[in-house]
């Protein structure tokens, strides 16, 4: 069906000012915040679950590829449709639906933004806790497809540890009701089940979230070490000890230094690596904790801990690590950032090998990562213009993924599989392990019009295909 | 498939699959094992995955009801069985699939006892949260199927927030797993949330992996008396919005205390316990805080919250500070155990003071616990049974027991009216599964009430998981 004809059936159902089919318009709806691209035929923006479910039975009717969007600041390519199509954005669905301060729970819309949420409910010494580094930008909607993470997953754990209830559009446009404002219900947890399924089996239009209290203290340490193995000991180290902090992050050395002169943060320019740490609690437990991560990091050769006297001094040691990512960028024309797990005890290991990855495959690799829970972040320089780069990255980060999972980890922590990593799904599952997820989605998308071609390896038939528009559709 | 031939021809190719001692179909034995009196033809006790992948093959093809069991602690839970073709026990899947103490992560077979895990990572100063009742019995796979949880729920969360890994086999005989076993994984969905509470519907679980925590240097518990629940939960309110983060968070009504202080060691059976009148349970003041060294109010009229505290000299200090006057007294030590262990087996408690009681899992948003538990004490005067709570009241997670006053059993009918009482209560979102009662009366009601999931997605899935019905068929909710 041409593109025209799909416009004016969603006109009909969204008005049609709120359609776009231009190819001006739609490619702006071609990326996200990874590398993938793909143009969606039609870009429609529905205000409420009618909507959604009409745009649904219309796509299923069709059968028009279907990929729900929030933001765009997606890393995996999970809302970038990979067979043209109809992209459905929820960014007029941004309403705050309740929120029920007494049982800490709020119910919103899919486009409300992750730190407009915390914002909202700030007054009730309260605050939405999933913080991907987009949460600025970034939905619950798009937080909820992708179960997202940040730097305070540590403690807090991911989106689904703060998600109680969900109202999903299927693929067949019947609108779902999963869990509630308790925590557990009778039944099935498809509330949890759903979480994380980057837009495959549905779209959510209502989100019942966790609220949880803002902490009386925090304090912000930064060490400062000569080695990574120091820092990677450091991490293992406070762990082990009991020590609970909500944020335990690394940058590298050569990751520190592209920072400090784009920033000033104050690290020093010779430093091998540096740990942020952040502890929050109860006054008495957070200072007890700083005092034993100060011994810690001492124990393990830190030249400096420095801890952050107040907010403004807070900001400025964080600011090294928000802004980690654009300094490298400052580097290469581009950059790619792994997601790759590792069990905590291996994280010396694995920085010297990507150290190792980096001069075999002649690349620039900085390492930013969620420490704490052995979340690695390299982030692998290069030029998209050259395809011998563009190979060669792509080469390093199999290698790196393939010793995550050697090692007994995971190929992604919070970025989620979507297009960038489908077809590295099998160094994790099985061919049974696969067939049997494919069965939840194969009953809720039977068609595939949801994300197609995303999350699960093409069948083998399908997958060079799929390889060779992957690559066609890249900046 | 019921003639004593085909029975006989039932173990000898099971036999095949587990080896002839690891099956039985004696009458004594397999007796043993009924649920609700319905008694499985056979039991088995295969030792790995791979032997289960082949009973659940010759399952299928020949329409034979599996019911996997565990340490049995959990088994009263669900309708009356159809069938038990085959008992499936997971006693030998007691591997340690990885576990190094740096990385605080554990994976095990799914026979393995919670106090087996225990042992394992205790001598590492580690824990698994997972405080559910009878762990000497309790299987990591049963606590999966059945969402088990304990008090440490209130600052650890329940096995959704800290299992990470999974390994099955479906039903139609596959080995699958989904998850990894490190703390953060997004790749693929995310089929441990399916099976945890899936009461063995949707697969045979044969391990899991979980996140570990450190365990507390010092704890002690900090006991608050209270004339009502309101007051209580008054008091709740206040705790949950200061600055403390308490292990646990737990209220018990005045029977559940009583019950739990007498903890009967002999199997007399002990039932009449006064009902408070209605006048006595006072509701909507917020005011009637116990003082010190005021007299302390009868055990059977006082409603305590225990909250459980660890830290440091310091820390522990401050609870007591912001605790204030409400805490009659404090427990450390092997008190500060016993009380808990207490608490986490009132179930057992409750039914070996009766027989006949029974046990309701109430799972509800943090205001609603109050209304519906005076909706259950109402409805328990009404019915002839003394109501008798303790509850995770930080997270709206309650276990209602209703023993019986009347020395004779109560009528089926007493069961029913009192379940229906209690679940017109509870808001829509809300869930009450009955987890144990006698079977008559499972006759006559849906144990499991309820759901504010969408059945015909449920049943979807069950569908693409269990096509022939084989798992546990007849149990659950639909």
């Amino acid at each position: 069906m041409p593109a025209s004809a799909i416009a004016k059936e969603l006109g009909k159902i969204v008005g049609a000012d709120h359609v776009l089919e231009r190819p001006e318009d739609v490619m702006l709806y071609e990326y996200d915040g990874g590398l993938s691209t793909g143009t969606p035929e039609v870009v429609v923006f529905p205000t409420s679950k009618e909507e959604v479910s009409q745009i649904a039975r219309l796509a299923s009717r069709m059968k028009v590829s279907l990929v729900p969007r929030g933001a765009g600041t997606g890393l995996s390519g999970g809302s970038i449709p990979r067979a043209g199509g109809i992209v459905l954005v929820v960014s007029r669905m941004t309403k705050i639906l309740e929120i029920d301060a007494a049982n800490r729970r709020a119910v919103v819309e899919p486009g409300v933004v992750n730190s407009d949420l915390s914002a909202a409910v700030a007054e009730h010494g309260l605050y939405f806790a999933p913080d991907p580094a987009s949460q600025r930008a970034s939905t619950i909607g798009g937080n909820v497809a992708e179960n997202s993470g940040g730097a305070h997953t540590l403690a807090h754990g991911v989106t689904v540890n703060h998600i109680t209830g969900l109202e999903v559009v299927l693929a067949d446009g019947r609108v779902v009701q999963m869990g509630g404002k308790p925590v557990d219900s009778c039944g099935y947890d498809l509330t949890g089940l759903f979480v994380g399924t980057e837009g495959t089996v549905g779209i959510v239009t209502a989100i019942t979230v966790k609220l949880t209290k803002v902490a009386e203290a925090v304090e912000t340490l930064l060490a400062i070490f000569n080695t990574v193995d120091d820092a990677a000991n450091t991490v293992m180290s406070i762990t082990s000890d009991g020590i609970t902090p909500v944020a335990l992050e690394m940058l590298d050395g050569k990751t520190l230094r592209c920072v400090e002169e784009a920033t000033h943060a104050g690290y020093p320019m010779d430093s091998g690596a540096v740990l942020l740490i952040e502890l929050e609690g109860l006054r008495e437990a957070v200072t007890e904790q700083a005092e034993a991560v100060r011994a810690v990091c001492q124990r393990h050769q830190a030249r400096e801990v420095r801890r952050a006297a107040n907010e403004a001094e807070r900001q400025l040691l964080w600011k090294g690590r928000k802004t980690a990512f654009a300094a490298l960028g400052r580097l290469a024309p581009a950059y790619y950032t792994q997601d790759g797990v590792v069990p905590r005890s291996h994280i010396a290991k694995v920085l010297r090998y990507i150290e190792t990855v980096a001069q075999k495959c002649n690349l620039q690799i900085g390492n930013i990562f969620h420490a704490g829970d052995g979340n690695l972040h390299p982030c692998i320089l290069f030029d998209l213009r050259d395809p011998d780069q563009v190979e060669r990255t792509h080469r390093a980060g199999k290698m790196i993924l393939q010793y995550c999972v050697d090692a007994g980890g995971t190929i992604t922590g919070e970025h989620g599989v979507g297009m960038e990593k489908n077809e590295l799904m099998p160094l994790l599952f099985s061919e049974d392990d696969l067939a049997v997820m494919k069965r939840v989605h194969d009953v809720l998308n039977p068609q595939s019009v949801l994300n197609p071609q995303k999350l699960f390896p093409a069948p083998r038939s399908c997958r060079e295909t799929n390889i060779a528009d992957a690559q066609r559709g890249r900046r | 498939m019921t003639t004593t031939a085909a029975t006989v021809g039932l173990a000898r190719e099971l036999a095949g699959f587990v080896g002839a001692e690891f099956v039985t179909e004696a009458a004594a034995r397999v007796a043993e094992f009924a649920i609700d009196e319905v008694v499985p033809r056979t039991v088995i006790s295969p030792a790995s995955p791979q032997q289960i992948a082949a009973v659940m093959k010759y399952a299928g093809a020949n329409d034979l009801v599996v019911v996997p069991a565990g340490g049995f602690t959990h088994q009263h839970t669900g309708s009356i069985p159809d069938t038990i073709d085959i008992l499936l026990r997971t006693e030998r899947l007691k591997d340690v699939e990885h576990y190094d103490a740096d990385d605080m992560m554990i994976g095990v077979g799914a026979g393995t006892t919670l106090a087996e895990v225990e042992q394992i990572v205790g001598p590492h100063r580690q824990m698994l949260p997972l405080d559910a009742p009878q762990p000497e019995r309790c299987t990591v796979g049963g606590a999966l199927a059945a969402a088990a949880h304990g008090p440490l729920k209130h600052a650890y969360g329940g096995l959704r927030d800290y299992c990470t890994g999974v390994r099955f086999v479906t039903a139609d005989g596959k080995m699958a797993k989904a998850g990894a076993k490190v703390v953060k994984n997004v790749a693929g969905y995310d089929l441990m949330k399916l099976l945890i509470g899936s009461y063995g519907t949707i697969g045979i679980i044969t391990g899991a992996s979980f996140k570990l925590f450190p365990r507390p240097r010092q704890m002690r518990t900090f006991v608050a008396e209270f004339a009502s629940m309101a007051e209580a939960l008054v008091f709740r309110n206040r705790v949950m919005c200061s600055p403390l983060a308490p292990l646990c968070l737990e209220m018990v009504s005045p029977h559940a205390q009583v019950m739990m202080q007498e903890s009967p060691k002999s199997g007399e059976t002990r039932v009449g316990h006064p009902a408070p009148k209605p006048g006595e349970v006072r509701v909507g003041h917020s005011t009637g805080e116990t003082r010190a060294g005021q007299s302390r109010i009868k055990d059977s009229q006082t409603w305590r919250v225990l909250v459980r505290a660890g830290g440091s000299d310091a820390v522990l200090a401050r609870y007591r500070a912001e605790l204030g006057s409400a805490v009659a007294r404090e427990v450390d030590g092997e008190e500060d155990r016993e009380l808990w262990r207490r608490v986490t087996e009132f179930p057992r408690v409750l039914f070996e003071r009766s027989q006949n009681a029974m046990l309701v899992r109430v799972d509800v948003a943090l205001q609603d616990v109050g209304p519906v538990l005076e909706a259950t004490e109402r409805a328990a005067i009404d019915n002839n049974f003394v109501c008798a709570a303790v509850g995770r009241i930080g997270v709206g997670a309650l276990l209602v027991g209703l023993a019986p006053i009347a020395a004779e059993p109560p009528s089926a009918m007493q069961y029913v009216n009192a379940a229906s009482f209690l679940r017109g209560v509870a808001p829509r979102d809300g869930s009450a599964i009955v987890l144990r009662c006698p079977v008559e009366a499972k006759r006559h009601f849906s144990v499991w009430g309820s759901t504010p999931n969408d059945l015909e997605t449920m049943k979807s899935i069950k569908h693409v998981f269990d096509s022939k019905n084989i798992l546990n068929r007849g149990r659950f909710l639909f």
